[in-house]
């Protein structure tokens, strides 16, 4: 999915022949990663299991059950806001994903008068405290639904929409900074042999340019998505009457206790979206 | 990048910015447009009201009053606890990126030489974790860590005694690293996946060590990648406050922590003073950043 | 290179199945919504058929001279105009605070769909009402927030004779401080600020806050001791142990509370608002201050299925504790006025809020939903889960002003060590 340089054709070869010589190097970087998967997944192992305990605490494991599951199902509020908050995170990826990548490649191929002053504005939505941002953003909403209502007469209100918006606003600037990186590390000669070659620039760039730097694209549109699945502070500030969002039932449930309910909806997540990243693995190995 | 490619991309620019032509123009403009756009509105707009707010007068209900004033910056750069809270955060950051970048390069190397099919994989599963619900998996590390928690009763069943885990400091940079990780993967995978290994065997064919060929040509051109995750990781680890309250035990405030009771928390509200101190805090990270990303990453000038 | 294009669009697929599946279950609410005017139609019928089948106790605890009750044919209910109500009703309230079969039955008899979203703190409810616009009819702001949100007009006068419930509420309840004659505000729930701790763990009945201030008395329990996570709560435990009011602003006495705190913090497992319940009944802490309806979800478990760890005993210490109350309101811009009314008046009706107070554990002011409710639950109350008159006398309000402002200095201080 995420291969297809020049480069890595001559890679395979390369890593066999270091790899004979340095073994034990390879062997070293293995077991690191393996234990790094370890650290990664511990948390999610115990999260799976205690979506099964009959302990609503969910703090012991007193037996096994599925019936987290089953009022899971019943709880229209949750399975709602799971919806929206996929949603949300879906759309604004898509969305901040091509805006992001276009100011990447501005960035990095142009110098232009005010380059600084956007490498700045860029930085901003990364910088700024989430909560510093939500605030300015309801502050905004707010009075710009004020000046429409005053225009058209027409009632807005926060919704799934201004959600988005806000997501894809301090989306841009994580996948432009690793679009960024991708884009450093680009052997321009590639594109200048297309040139020369006869291609135009519209042919050289989705012949060349794009998937060299697809891994880049991906690796943000990855990063942008989790972010926004994750994100609380905005959302909530963003979000209005109708349009509940995971995180904010998950840290509002959080006064009396996370039940293994929210346990269990993180579990069906997770099984989605492994669900998701396995069926496009396989279809991919299909084709082949 | 590398020593024959400069001056190619050199006379291309001189090239290009003697050649500005409309159509030139037309293709950057369309490029920073959407970008620049939303921005604006979105960023440039709340910065300007923070900005604002931070020389205004706190009112006794947790609203904003009309009056200038600079005694919100006067506070934040006299009182010991506003300072101290600083530099707390920022060596939890600097502590935080550093182990997340010591672990998260190899990682990323160890899967950028896999097979195709495999980087996918592997890639996915560094992320999959961050599906769940931050809190969720904060929660999870709650109940590996607590006194009753699985390693305790771990050590416990084989005869060790209890270990206090959680609510330590241990236990917050634990929760952090966790929670940072992939964005240091990430970028760091981008930029080793760009990376010409052809290049190390080159340095060696020339005598170099592996060391010396790992620190003198593939960490420089990987430096983008590290920067760029090193940014990721660490601001939003200066900024947090749910992880030091969920592990920590709530006991000492990070900066994140300060702001979010200045905002909201607190009675009343103070959004002059958060928002100076929102500021202070912007505005030093953004120059740090962009002083970093020039000094690492900017060898095309 | 063939790969690189099918992978792309695989994943903008994927994206759009999943986006689709987003916009495909979104589809029901909307056409819940269009559906809802039908039953409004039949839901007058069901109207009267509540009204004269309306408790008898209900009637009686009416006051008999209601402007409707002439004609009504049950005196104790309000008669509701079905053509003034609106489609939607858009409740914010706090987590687990209402029970969702309550909206349900709301909904079947009026046939107004009900939304509720939620917060978990007054503060960030009332910067998402201030700027207007934000589309809620109801919100359930604490006592102080009352005060604030009404005096910023936030919230909307009341219309009591659209509330003929309010009459089961107790007149302890009504009239408070913060809302004078009850203009803005019908009290929804209860509660007190205290102590809990694990009975097995201790020798004698815990009494005092010197459980948690003593160091001789804590040092045994060092690490598994928690306080509230809150500016006001915990300085205000400590000025109780002094001997002085939580509102207490004198800087002398500020200072001594301030190096109690510090004094205490190496004690401390956490300062916590929103585990405690869970750690003191899984055993992580054996001693916290603690909310007396998170006291109770230690002490019973949640959802009534879990049995809760029967050595968690609550007690308000005899230096003294807080009481606070939440709050039904209307918004002042709800375009929704008279459905809200509607609804403020269901959520008084006895049987309504015996079930509220059976799923947030809390303390109903409704006294005749307090006799509906489970005996084991009533048993509690007078076990110390619930403030007994005696009890009542050493409770404070906590007042905010401009002088309390002193407290967030404080608490920052303790915080920055």
């Amino acid at each position: 999915m995420i291969e297809a340089s020049s480069q890595s054709q001559a890679r395979p070869a390369t890593a066999t022949r270091a790899a004979a010589r340095t073994n034990w190097r390879t062997v070293l970087l293995g077991v690191h990663s393996a234990l790094m998967y370890v650290f990664l997944y511990a948390p999610i192992v115990i999260l799976v299991l205690f979506s099964f305990t009959t302990d609503s605490f969910g703090a012991r494991l007193t037996g096994f059950t599925f019936s987290w599951y089953t009022k899971l199902l019943q709880d229209e509020r949750l399975m709602g806001a799971a919806w929206n908050t996929l949603t949300v995170a879906l759309v604004s990826t898509i969305i901040s994903t091509i805006i992001g990548t276009l100011t990447a490649l501005a960035m990095e191929r142009y110098r232009f008068r005010g380059r600084t002053g956007m490498d700045a504005l860029l930085y901003l939505p990364i910088v700024i405290p989430e909560i510093v941002m939500a605030l300015a953003l309801l502050a905004f909403f707010a009075f710009m639904f004020g000046i429409i209502q005053n225009i058209t007469g027409s009632q807005l209100k926060m919704s799934l929409t201004t959600v988005i918006i806000s997501h894809i606003a301090f989306s841009i600037s994580f996948v432009v900074v690793v679009v960024r990186a991708s884009l450093k590390g680009f052997d321009r000669r590639l594109e200048e042999a297309a040139r020369d070659l006869g291609a135009n620039e519209w042919q050289t760039f989705w012949r060349i340019t794009f998937p060299l730097i697809l891994p880049g694209i991906i690796g943000g549109a990855l990063l942008a998505f989790t972010i926004s699945l994750d994100d609380f502070i905005i959302s909530f500030f963003t979000t209005g009457p109708g349009t509940s969002l995971l995180p904010i039932e998950v840290y509002a449930q959080v006064k009396r206790a996370v039940t293994p309910k929210i346990n269990a909806i993180s579990t069906v997540m997770l099984v989605i979206s492994m669900t998701l990243v396995a069926l496009s693995q396989f279809v991919q190995r299909q084709r082949r | 990048m590398t020593t024959d490619t400069a001056p190619i991309s050199e006379a291309r620019q001189q090239a290009l910015s003697k050649a500005i032509n409309r159509s030139e123009r037309g293709r950057l403009f369309a490029l920073l447009f959407p970008g620049l756009f939303w921005l604006s509105v979105f960023f440039a707009f709340p910065l300007f009201v923070i900005l604002l707010y931070s020389f205004l007068t706190p009112g006794p209900t947790g609203n904003v009053i009309w009056k200038f004033t600079l005694g919100n910056y006067a506070t934040l750069f006299t009182k010991d606890l506003y300072v101290n809270a600083y530099v707390r955060s920022l060596w939890i950051g600097v502590m935080t990126t550093v182990v997340c970048l010591l672990i998260g390069y190899p990682l990323a190397l160890y899967i950028v030489q896999r097979s195709p099919r495999w980087r996918n994989v592997l890639l996915f599963l560094v992320l999959i974790p961050f599906w769940t619900n931050f809190l969720v998996r904060t929660y999870a590390w709650m109940i590996i860590l607590a006194n009753n928690g699985v390693i305790n009763s771990l050590l416990q069943s084989i005869g060790m005694p209890r270990l206090t885990l959680l609510n330590t400091t241990g236990a917050v940079l634990v929760g952090l690293i966790y929670g940072e990780l992939p964005f240091m993967v990430l970028p760091i995978y981008a930029s080793i996946d760009r990376f010409d290994f052809t290049l190390l065997e080159a340095a060696s064919d020339l005598g170099a060590d592996r060391r010396r060929a790992f620190l003198r040509i593939m960490l420089p051109l990987t430096m983008p990648g590290v920067a760029a995750g090193s940014v990721l990781v660490f601001i939003p680890t200066v900024g947090q406050f749910v992880v030091s309250d969920l592990l920590g035990g709530a006991k000492v405030d990070m900066l994140g922590n300060l702001l979010q009771r200045l905002f909201t928390r607190s009675n009343p509200p103070n959004w002059p003073l958060g928002s100076a101190m929102a500021l202070i805090f912007m505005l030093v990270l953004t120059i740090a950043i962009i002083f970093y990303f020039r000094t690492t990453t900017e060898e095309d000038r | 290179m063939a790969r690189l294009k099918l992978s792309l669009v695989l994943l903008v697929v994927l994206l759009a199945v999943s986006a689709c599946g987003g916009g495909a279950s979104s589809e029901p609410t909307a056409a819940s919504g269009g559906a809802s005017s039908a039953p409004t139609a039949a839901s007058s019928g069901s109207t009267n058929a509540q009204a004269t089948s309306a408790p008898a106790p209900t009637q009686a605890a009416a006051p008999a001279d209601q402007p409707t009750a002439a004609s009504a044919p049950a005196a104790g209910e309000l008669q509701v105009d079905t053509s003034k109500l609106s489609k939607e009703l858009h409740i914010y309230n706090w987590a687990d605070y209402l029970n969702p079969e309550v909206l349900k039955s709301f909904e079947q008899e009026y046939g107004v769909k009900v939304t509720m979203e939620v917060y978990d703190n007054n503060e960030d409810m009332i910067a998402k009402i201030r700027p207007g616009n934000s589309g809620y009819d109801v919100v359930f702001p604490s006592d102080y927030a009352v005060e604030i949100m009404a005096r910023d007009k936030l919230i909307a006068t009341l219309d009591k004779s659209l509330l003929p419930n309010l009459a089961h509420l107790r007149k302890s309840n009504l009239d408070l401080y913060y809302d004078k004659g009850n203009v803005y505000s019908i009290p929804y729930n209860y509660g007190t600020t205290g102590l809990a701790y694990n009975k097995s763990k201790f020798s004698a009945p815990v009494d005092s806050w010197g459980a948690v201030f003593d160091p001789k008395q804590v040092e045994p329990y060092k690490g598994e001791v928690s306080m509230l996570d809150d500016e006001r709560e915990v300085p205000g435990a400590a000025l109780h142990y002094l001997g002085k009011s939580m509102n207490d602003t004198d800087p002398a006495n500020l200072k001594q509370a301030e190096d109690l705190l510090k004094a205490q913090k190496p004690f401390l497992a956490a300062y916590d608002s929103s585990n405690v319940s869970r750690k003191l009944a899984a055993g992580e802490i054996v001693i916290g201050q603690i909310y007396n309806n998170n006291a109770m979800q230690a002490r019973t478990g949640i959802d009534g299925d879990y049995s809760g760890n029967a050595d968690i005993v609550f007690v308000v210490p005899k230096e003294g504790g807080t009481i606070w109350q939440d709050n039904a309101c209307i918004v002042a811009d709800s375009p929704n006025i008279y459905t809200a009314h509607v609804f403020l008046n269901y959520l008084m009706r006895p049987e309504i809020a015996a079930k509220n107070t059976a799923f947030n554990q809390g303390i109903t002011p409704n006294a005749d939903a307090e006799k509906l409710l489970d005996p084991k639950i009533q048993q509690l109350y007078k076990e110390g889960f619930a403030p007994d008159d005696a009890t009542m006398k050493r409770l404070e309000w906590i007042v905010k002003n401009e002088k309390t402002v002193a407290f967030t200095d404080l608490w920052t201080a303790v915080k920055g060590e």
